[in-house]
């Protein structure tokens, strides 16, 4: 059916286009407007805005402040190693604090007494230069607010003087020329670089020649220098100026005992030693000349090491004495190095001769001929943390609580991880060695250990409180059961007295 | 003591049966003297806030803080003793018992209740037990508490010929009632010899019950020192720097203390570096002003300002100290922060330090402006 439109009509009905329009002049308003004015004849609304956003013209818009005044300190900055000789300065002795009446010097006699369990110990005084030289004390520990230096004698520190004793060859189970390798761990304050201190004492209490390295972290910062060995293989690297210091402090501790020593095996490496020298003699050769100096600790090593003279130097050979090799930091050791190859690759700590030597006495069964106790500690404040080293010491613990390799509680790393192997395999604990690497766990000290260590803050002047039991036993639960560090700071933490607060 | 307590309690089940032999005990003073009460405290209290009003934009100042002079005054001593003397003797009831709003004003829940017959049916079930067993015997034993009684050997049962609780004394009512108000008067006249104040004996607390829930690890001084030395909220910063501070204290030598400037209330030198935080909460406090000067407009006239003390709080003072000491340490030569701040504090401790010179200067303007205490400000 024809519809009733035209097309005409049709087209027409379409909206026509916006743009053909002619655009309007005034906006278009919905509601009825209160004035007939026209919008288009209002006054132009007020910028908004407060009088401090103003443009200023003819001056500075930008933000001026007035400088503090820097006091004038002297005009220069400190000199050279004066800011850190500050940092790493160590106070031994604070004469405001009241010297403590009947305490005992730690002595071979008192170490091994466990009456005497729980009491602190003064170290003797000549051996504190001693225990200086072979940097013992570290910055951070609390000597300074002591009249004079002391430690603990605490459960492991007893155990540890019966063995000197035993290597020594003296007491009941006498174990002369048995070399005892322990790895140190224990939480954070537990005393584990302390327990070391006590080791270095004893060791020169009983004239055994005493070998440290303070901080393991140092020999692969890369802030020494090194130089690679030619012809080893695998590459290994020499500290020449690590090993110098080495002899300097070794020398320093041990000088009476190295000067009574003398020469007992050919060096045709040292052409300028005579027979006669002694081990001191020989020693410094390696101080003045970096060069030489891993050949002449080479060459120390094995004097110390001597069981018995060489042809034609049978003269006025003595038997050495035990050793006792103290490192601190162990985990330092057990990751790549900061040094790099020719090649710009990492070099692994372990390829480094003087980090490889130390290790090494670890892995060989009599490495130590004479016998002696090697003491390597961890720290767990300075920790680079590797996993290998963790999982090795998991299965060194695994092992002394009785768990054989092939058990499913064995700890293994965990699947498609980057565990080092050389660390893993360094410290396999061997089926049927002679001399196991031994885990030793410092932990907490007794409460009555404790009342000890906080009755001698109380002795000194610094703490003002009544100990007792109670007390202690509060102390000792916040402590995380007796860590020792933490109740270090219970003793020096600093109240006021209650007149004075109020 | 237990009999005390009881006796507390039976006071009131005992008050339905006494108000019929003792009607309205307290009825027409209970209306009079409160009237009169309030009349003679309005007084004072009008007046406070007539002076409060007129400074309105004035905080209300703190109730250790009203000794300033621009404060109005309490009513003086002999004023106030008087009107204790009013309550504590004058008002009391004919049993010589202090009165009490609620025993003047309030009447009794059972006094309603028996007038109202038909309240009394729909009164709780306790009520209604206590009035039907307050004269007779009880369902349970009271063996215990006669023994305790015994135990202590008090000499009111010795003395009153009616023990209170005997079966057989139910009609005697009235008797049995006096018998037992006049021991209640005993026990309350007992009790208040005992503990002035208190009805019940004090709680069993430790000696220092503010500190008991409420530890803080550092002294107040120590607190206020270490977050004054803090910059961009580096507190840990600056608490490693207030120990280093006090072990400065601790190990350096024991101060030479200048005679004319000596430490308040301290101990001998020597014993100073033993006790660091004693030692510079005795510095701190030995240098703090005792007051702020306010430079006050408007009232000498002509835009010159007068110069009136102002008293500081303790911790506001020991502000003001820490502050100059802190200025003062930043003009020393030493490289460390903490350095500086502890020569500062064993300066000071040793009366060499420019501080005291600050602080005797203040003081001197404080004197000399304390004459303007008590002039008011201009319109």
């Amino acid at each position: 059916m024809a519809s009733s439109w035209c097309w005409n009509c049709l087209s027409r009905l379409r909206p026509t286009p916006r743009a053909l329009l002619p655009p309007s002049a005034t906006p278009r308003i919905s509601s009825a407007p209160f004035h007939s004015t026209a919008v288009h004849y209002a006054q132009p609304a007020k910028k908004k805005g407060n009088s401090l956003t103003v443009m200023k013209h003819r001056q500075s818009t930008s933000l001026r402040r007035k400088k503090k005044k820097v006091a004038d300190r002297g005009g220069r900055p400190p000199a050279v190693g004066e800011r850190k000789a500050l940092r790493k300065r160590i106070v031994l002795s604070n004469p405001n604090a009241l010297e403590v009446e009947g305490m005992l010097d730690l002595s071979p006699e008192t170490m091994v007494d466990s009456r005497l369990r729980g009491t602190v110990l003064g170290l003797p005084v000549p051996m504190i230069d001693q225990l200086r030289a072979v940097q013992a004390f570290k910055p951070k520990q609390g000597w300074s607010i002591f009249r004079r230096p002391g430690t603990v004698l605490r459960r492991d520190t007893i155990e540890m003087g019966r063995l000197f004793e035993q290597i020594s060859g003296e007491g009941d189970a006498a174990k002369k020329g048995k070399v005892v390798k322990k790895i140190v761990t224990g939480m954070k304050g537990s005393g584990k670089t302390v327990h070391l201190l006590q080791a270095m004492a004893m060791g020169f209490m009983k004239k055994w020649a005493v070998i440290t390295i303070p901080d393991a972290r140092e020999l692969v910062s890369g802030e020494t220098a090194y130089a690679a060995i030619e012809g080893s293989d695998p590459l290994q690297y020499v500290q020449p100026t690590a090993t110098s210091a080495l002899l300097t402090r070794t020398v320093d501790a041990n000088r009476e005992l190295l000067a009574s020593l003398k020469v007992s095996q050919k060096h045709p490496a040292l052409k300028m030693l005579k027979p006669s020298s002694t081990l001191e003699d020989l020693a410094k050769l390696g101080f003045s000349d970096p060069a030489v100096s891993w050949r002449v600790f080479q060459a120390l090593w094995t004097e110390l090491t001597a069981t018995a003279p060489a042809a034609g130097l049978e003269k006025d050979f003595q038997p050495r004495p035990p050793m006792l090799v103290a490192v601190d930091g162990l985990a330092h050791w057990m990751t790549e190095s900061a040094y790099r190859s020719a090649e710009f690759k990492p070099i692994h700590a372990h390829d480094l001769a003087f980090v490889h030597h130390f290790l090494s006495l670890l892995k060989e069964s009599d490495s130590l001929k004479n016998g002696g106790l090697l003491l390597y500690a961890t720290s767990a404040s300075n920790n680079p943390n590797p996993k290998a080293l963790n999982i090795a010491l998991d299965r060194l613990a695994a092992r002394q609580a009785g768990i054989s390799a092939s058990s499913p509680e064995y700890p293994q790393p965990p699947a498609y991880s980057d565990a080092d192997p050389r660390v893993l395999d360094l410290l396999q604990p061997a089926e049927k060695a002679v001399s196991p690497v031994e885990l030793q766990t410092l932990g907490g000290l007794t409460r009555e250990e404790a009342r000890g260590f906080m009755e001698y803050f109380a002795r000194s002047g610094l703490l003002r409180e009544i100990i007792n039991d109670q007390w202690v036993s509060e102390k000792w639960s916040l402590s995380g059961g007796g860590i020792i560090g933490e109740l270090e700071k219970f003793g020096r933490r600093l109240r006021a007295t209650a007149s004075a607060s109020k | 003591m237990p009999p005390r307590l009881n006796l507390f309690t039976a006071n009131k089940a005992v008050s339905a049966l006494r108000q019929s032999t003792t009607p309205a005990l307290s009825s027409p003073r209970s209306i009079a003297s409160p009237i009169r009460l309030r009349a003679v405290q309005s007084l004072p209290i009008q007046r406070r806030w007539n002076s409060s009003r007129d400074g309105s934009k004035k905080v209300e100042p703190q109730p250790d803080e009203q000794t300033f002079p621009t404060v109005d005054q309490l009513p003086d001593v002999s004023e106030e003793a008087n009107e204790i003397s009013r309550i504590m003797e004058k008002e009391k009831r004919c049993d010589g018992i202090p009165s009490s709003p609620e025993l003047d004003q309030g009447s009794p829940v059972e006094e309603i209740l028996s007038r109202d017959k038909d309240a009394m049916k729909h009164m709780p079930k306790v009520m209604r037990d206590a009035l039907k067993k307050s004269g007779g015997s009880r369902s349970f034993s009271t063996s215990t508490r006669s023994l305790m009684t015994d135990v202590q050997g008090e000499p009111k049962n010795e003395a009153n010929p009616i023990p209170p609780n005997v079966p057989g004394l139910e009609g005697a009512s009235d008797e049995a009632a006096a018998a037992l108000a006049s021991m209640i008067e005993q026990v309350q006249g007992q009790a208040l010899e005992e503990n002035p104040g208190l009805k019940f004996d004090p709680p069993a607390v430790p000696e220092d019950l503010r500190t008991l829930n409420f530890r803080k690890r550092y002294d107040t001084l120590q607190d206020q020192f270490t977050k004054m030395m803090m910059e961009s909220g580096k507190l840990t910063k600056a608490q490693k720097n207030m120990s280093l501070v006090l072990d400065h204290l601790r190990t350096a030598s024991p101060p030479q203390i200048n005679p004319r400037r000596r430490l308040l209330g301290a101990p001998p030198a020597s014993q100073l570096p033993l006790d660091p935080v004693l030692y510079l909460t005795l510095v701190v406090d030995s240098v703090a002003p005792l007051f702020r000067i306010r430079q006050q407009k408007g009232i000498a006239g002509g835009g010159t300002a007068v110069q009136i003390p102002h008293p500081l709080t303790l911790r506001q003072r020991r502000r003001t100290a820490i502050k100059w000491i802190l200025d003062a340490s930043d003009k020393r030569r030493d490289a460390l922060f903490a350095n500086r701040v502890a020569a500062e504090v064993v300066a000071v401790a040793e009366g060499r330090s420019g501080v005291w010179d600050k602080r005797d200067q203040q003081h001197k303007i404080g004197i000399s402006g304390r004459a303007n205490l008590n002039t008011n400000v201009r319109r």
